[in-house]
Order: C-alpha cells, then structure tokens, then sequence
C-alpha cells in the first residue's frame, strides 16, 4: 500500500481526535474536524486507526488475578509482620543489654572515681600528720582541695574530653533507638484523618 | 463506602483480616493495571501483590477524602512505572507461561472463544507494548477504569494538562503502529 503523504496539521487535528474520543470536543472544533478530514487521507486513516484501537481495548474486558489471590497477599502480609517483629525483638534486646551494660560501666566509673579519691585522700601525707593545730588543718584542707582538683582536672584532660563525647553520643543514640522502638512498636496505633 | 471505611479503621488498628476484605474488594482493578502495564501473568500477580503490601504499611497516609481504589491504583501504577523503568525495556509476554483466568469453570468458554480472546489480549499487549509506561498508564486508567482527565492526573500525580498530552500521544503512536500492522 501507497504511505499517505504528512499532513502540515496532523498534530493540532490528532490532539481534536484524542479529545473526541474522550466525548471532550466543543463543536466548533468537531466541525473543523470534519471539515479536515474530508480532504485528508492522511487524517482520516489516522482517524480511523485511532478508532479501531478505541474499539479493541473497549471490548477487552477487565482482567482478573488468579483464584487465590487474597490467600496469598495474606500469607505475605504475616510472613513480612512477623519478619518485622523479629527484627524490631532483635533491635529491642540488643538497645536493652546496651542500656544495661552502659548503665552498668557508668555506675562502676563512678564507683571507681569515688575509691580512688577516697585512697588519694588517706594515703595524704598532709592529711595524715597535719592535726595538731588549727592551722594546719586548714592547710592540709587546701592541699587536699588543691589535690583533688589538680588529680580531677588531670583525669578529665587525659580521659574526661573522649568519656564524656563517647557517653553523649552513646547516650543519644540510644534514646533515639528507644523512641524508635516506642513509636514503630508492632500493633503500635497508626494515626491518619480515620483514627479518632 | 462505610464499610470500606470500616475496613480501613480496622486495618489501621493492625487488624489484617479487615485489610483482608479491602483485598477482596479491590484485587480484580489492582490485578487488571498491573497486568496491562506489565504484560505478564506472573509479574502481574507479584507487583499486584507488592501493590497491597504497600498499601498496608502506607495506610495512614491514605486520605479519606479520596476514592481507595483509586489510592490503590496509584501505588500501583507507580510500582509498574518503576518496575518498567529497572527493566530498561519494553515488556516481554512470556509465551510459555499461563493467561490469568477470565472465566470461572461453571460458565467455561468454547475453545474458539477462548482462542478468540487469548488473540485479542495479545493484540491489545503490542499495542500497549507501543507505549512508554507514562502514557501506557494513563491510557488503562482511561479505557479499563473509566477515569477522568483529572482523576488519571491525580493518580499519577501530575497535572490534567500533561494527562491530555499523554493520551493524545499514546493514541497517536497506537494508531500508528495498527496502521503499520
């Protein structure tokens, strides 16, 4: 078969077919339309093809998935909920033992520093011979308070800077983990328009 | 529409059974996009049920104002789109494997009907086949779920202008390609 030669307004006359397919055309321009069409080849085959697609996918009916179908989506909602109760129970025991064991160094640390000021303190030579006269009490005091901070101060600036980073960070995160697991918890309530 | 409501309360709630029941309502228009998007039974089935499994764990997002089927239709012409996209090609109908069901056994069809509408869905796939997957979405949603303009538009979240560029491309490529037939 002969191609039909281009038409110049094929572009503006296939955007009015689309639109009269669609019952969306005015008039004016389904009369323009016709009038195009009866001196063009071009268009009118156009028309025509453009119909007969129109025709073959209105008589195609819908198509529906094979029996069984909700068994199966259901069966792969629970498997995907359980696998997601398994890894939030993973998530949960490991921030537990994580809460459990940073609680259980920040109590030793505190244990420690407490055992080791108190021996710095009594083994204090100051401290120990000092007591005969109010005055030297005084001073054995302010050596003891100028001890003590010089040892604070000199364990904060070897190991207090990074202890106390590591403990924040490690701090936020598992508050973070834990509100994560509060508010993602399985079964947890959503809320949209529908929740009241 | 109240018991869909219902359903959707109740699935909210984490109750699967109720979601079970917007499944049955809504499996058949959910199963016919993705199969004319994608072109196969098969990959039809497992995006249709991608499609609810979305929908489960995206449902406090669904606006109620909103039809829900139409909600649905998004997530799923969205999932085909992307599918099609990771494919980098057009679809391939996998010849050898089964044509989803249109009948069910008490009122099974002649053999020549059955071949006369098997070669009518493999005609209606090359046409579709034709098509990026943009225009072939809204070209479903317009002839298989009778949506309008501006619902395909909010479907496919764009606008009712780029809605009529598309069919009218799509059909014009379409015609070609049944002229060049």
């Amino acid at each position: 078969m002969e191609p039909l030669a281009e038409c110049a307004q094929s572009e503006r006359m296939t955007a009015m077919m689309s639109l009269a397919l669609d019952g969306l055309l005015d008039s004016g321009d389904r009369k323009q339309l016709e009038q195009h069409m009866k001196t063009c080849a071009t268009c009118r085959a156009e028309w025509q093809a453009m119909a007969q697609v129109a025709a073959l996918f209105e008589s195609s009916p819908a198509v529906g998935p094979p029996l069984g179908f909700a068994v199966r989506v259901e069966r792969r909602l629970a498997e995907k909920s359980k696998k997601k109760r398994q890894t939030f129970g993973g998530v949960a025991v490991l921030t537990s033992s994580l809460s459990l064991v940073g609680a259980t160094v920040a109590a030793l640390l505190v244990i420690a520093l407490g055992i080791a000021a108190w021996r710095w303190f009594d083994s204090s030579p100051s401290i120990q011979q000092g007591t005969q006269t109010l005055s030297q009490v005084a001073s054995g005091m302010g050596l003891v308070g100028k001890g003590a901070s010089l040892f604070l101060g000199d364990l904060l600036l070897r190991y207090g800077a990074p202890l106390v980073v590591v403990l924040g960070v490690g701090l936020a995160v598992l508050l973070g983990v834990w509100a994560w697991l509060i508010v993602k918890r399985p079964g947890g309530t959503h809320h949209n328009g529908f929740a009241q | 529409m109240d018991e869909e409501r219902a359903w959707v309360e109740q699935a909210l709630q984490g109750d699967q059974a109720a979601f079970g029941h917007l499944v049955g309502a809504y499996e058949r228009p959910v199963y016919n996009l993705t199969y004319r998007m994608l072109g196969n039974a098969a990959e039809a089935e497992d995006a249709a049920q991608e499609t609810f499994l979305r929908a489960y764990s995206k449902l406090a997002t669904y606006q109620p104002e909103r039809k829900f089927v139409n909600w649905l239709l998004s997530i799923a012409s969205h999932h085909c789109i992307d599918r099609l996209r990771r494919r980098g090609r057009a679809p391939q109908l996998s010849l050898d494997g089964p044509l989803p069901p249109m009948w069910t056994v008490s009122e099974a069809p002649r053999p020549d009907e059955v071949a006369s509408k098997n070669e009518q869905r493999e005609k209606v796939r090359q046409v579709l086949d034709t098509l990026p997957s943009e225009y072939r979405a809204a070209v479903i949603l317009r002839y298989w779920h009778g949506m309008s303009y501006k619902e395909i538009a909010q479907t496919m979240k764009t606008t009712v202008s780029a809605i009529k560029s598309r069919l009218h491309r799509a059909r014009r490529m379409m015609a070609r390609q049944m002229q060049a037939a």
